[in-house]
């Protein structure tokens, strides 16, 4: 169980639906683009300005200051290659759609389709590299096409962004060499704490794998108002915005092959009532590092992350909806272990791979 | 030009509970009712105040199920506790209410005191049972009274064949769809379900289930779905189980002999 839970860092995945996924070229221009604030309507915001390599490629905010605040929290941006969804909401099932979102969402950068390929056609340094990544002008895509591949862009850079080795790494590997690492690597605390993930906690269960995520949706016992009043309704909502999407891996834009795409999991998705606020469940590498949590940052620190799990509330779930979470009656001495294991899953600050 | 006529629906499983008075008041909460196109809807709370609230504002609308819980905790503790026979005794004399319900029994749970007071109450009141149950506690209320009248909430969250075995062997037995998603899928009837609902067009109605505040909001998207993979059905079948079964309920448990 603690072995599958590694080895890190995983192998290259290139995304085949990006057929600019893993070239060098387009990763350099993706890494430009991210941290050029001409991508916005008005040149006012960056990518990173709500992706912060100080705050592990997020914000360090509860919800995400876009031009007002938004109603979820700012996903850090790492370890995202090989996954199934992304969004909290899963509505997209590739990196590149992902990132056109926040392209054309008005409380972001605020392009459209037109306004965003007359920028990159009118700044003459956009214009040449974008010829250099893609092989043509801009002038002679159609806007839609433009915006896609600056989206696939952003994306071969992204997928370039690895959280580092950490002491839990050093510990699974020793422990699947059957060696032991020093007190000092791996402490007693997070030993205990470890087995409680796997083990009573039932944490593994949907913080699997080497990324500790099962790339799946869950009720975590968040409530989901909006601070306006309103429901955010998560996974259910997007599974409608991932089927209104031209934007698929088996889309006219995917550069994936039909016969591949055809078994992408998004072709098997089936909305059902309990999707009613489920969210991504996240992966916890690096977790330490991108408090606060939760799809709409409302827990704010580690400590308060464990207590929110020792002692969730049931009456949130339906009866018969959930059969994973239940309150795990720790004593202070096992929500520290908890804790302690937790930040043995934190290393240095996000990297882009060479 | 033909218009655009929603479907009525009866929502056979509403909640309004404490949690959601603040959020929704019951005026807010009417509305969503209305606006989801409901012809009626079974509202019972967790506490029954709830239910009062929304019966005093729309009484044509709103169908008072009386619920045994006082608060939320009481799901799993509550067939233990004696006070609930009084409690419910008090709240039926108003009257008003057409069921006793949706509360949690399961195997011999029915056994206890409380349940068979339950029992007790609604043969006296000519009230039917919305019972979340599991086959087992369903055939223990029938063996207590043959003459029952059951609705069986989120039809047992149980197989086809089960839910099956149980309509043919008990013509009082009726069931919600509530908190069920697998009967449809983008507006077809799954063929397992279809002949269920053939060989039984009687017995099933839709629910949501607002089993927390948040699912409020669902209620309209409930309803729209609903009605999506109704029309996958014949006319008469539509009708049976968007509101004719849940108001024949009502009436089977009204004229049923003490």
């Amino acid at each position: 169980m603690i072995i599958a839970h590694g080895p890190w860092p995983p192998a290259p995945d290139p995304d085949i639906s990006n057929r600019f996924s893993g070239d060098d070229d387009a990763i350099r221009f993706g890494r430009a683009l991210f941290h050029d604030a001409r991508l916005s309507a008005d040149g006012s915001m960056q990518c990173a300005t709500c992706h912060e390599a100080r705050h592990a490629m997020g914000d360090g905010k509860p919800r995400a200051l876009g031009r007002r605040e938004l109603d979820r929290n700012t996903p850090a941006l790492a370890n995202l290659s090989g996954r199934r969804w992304f969004g909290w909401d899963g509505r997209s099932d590739n990196l590149w759609a992902q990132s056109i979102h926040p392209i054309l969402n008005p409380d972001e950068l605020a392009q459209d389709e037109n306004s965003l390929a007359r920028r990159i056609i009118e700044e003459a340094d956009l214009a040449r590299t974008y010829l250099e990544v893609t092989g043509r002008s801009p002038v002679d895509d159609p806007p839609r096409e433009v915006l896609v591949n600056i989206a696939k862009s952003l994306a071969a850079w992204q997928e370039t962004l690895v959280t580092p080795r950490t002491a839990f790494d050093r510990f699974r590997d020793a422990l699947a060499e059957d060696r032991d690492v020093p007190d000092n690597v791996f402490s007693r605390s997070a030993r205990r704490g470890l087995k409680l993930f796997v083990g009573e906690g039932r944490c593994s269960l949907c913080h699997f794998g080497p990324n500790f995520s099962n790339d799946e949706f869950h009720h975590a016992g968040v409530p989901h108002f909006t601070r306006n009043g309103s429901v955010d309704p998560g996974r259910h909502g997007g599974i409608g915005k991932y089927r209104a999407s031209p934007y698929r891996r088996t889309g006219k834009f995917s550069d994936e092959d039909p016969e591949s795409a055809a078994r992408a999991p998004g072709n098997f998705v089936v909305r059902s009532h309990d999707d009613w606020g489920r969210f991504r469940v996240p992966s916890l590498r690096n977790v330490a590092a991108t408090a606060p949590y939760m799809h709409d940052g409302s827990v704010a620190d580690l400590p308060a992350v464990v207590r929110h799990y020792d002692e969730i509330n049931m009456n949130l779930f339906h009866e018969d909806g959930e059969s994973l979470l239940r309150p795990l009656g720790l004593d202070a001495t096992g929500r520290a272990d908890l804790e302690a294991f937790l930040r043995t899953l934190t290393g240095d600050p996000v990297t882009a791979t060479p | 030009m033909a218009q655009d006529v929603k479907t009525a629906i009866v929502d056979a499983h509403i909640h309004y509970s404490h949690d959601a008075w603040s959020v929704y008041p019951p005026e807010e909460a009417v509305g969503i009712l209305r606006d989801a196109g409901l012809r009626m809807a079974f509202v019972s709370s967790s506490s029954d105040d709830g239910t009062l609230k929304l019966y005093a504002l729309a009484p044509e609308l709103v169908v008072p199920v009386l619920r045994p819980y006082r608060s939320r905790g009481e799901i799993s503790t509550w067939t233990g506790d004696a006070s609930v026979i009084p409690y419910l005794e008090e709240r039926l004399a108003a009257g008003i209410y057409v069921g006793i319900g949706e509360f949690h029994a399961f195997g011999d749970d029915v056994e206890t005191d409380v349940m068979q007071a339950v029992i007790r109450l609604a043969r006296e009141h000519r009230l039917f049972l919305h019972a979340h149950s599991d086959a087992d506690a369903v055939e223990r209320i029938f063996a207590t009274d043959p003459d029952a009248r059951v609705l069986w909430a989120h039809s047992g969250f149980t197989g086809v064949e089960e839910i099956r075995r149980m309509l043919s062997s008990y013509p009082n037995l009726w069931a919600d769809l509530a908190f069920r998603s697998e009967h449809a899928r983008n507006g077809v009837v799954d063929p397992e379900w279809r002949a269920l609902f053939e060989e039984f067009p009687d017995r099933f109605m839709p629910g949501t289930d607002t089993f927390t505040p948040e699912r409020w909001y669902y209620v309209r998207e409930q309803a729209a779905w609903t009605r999506e993979w109704l029309k996958d059905l014949p006319p008469e079948l539509v009708e049976n189980i968007a509101w004719r079964n849940a108001e024949n309920l009502i009436q089977s448990a009204k004229s049923r002999e003490n």
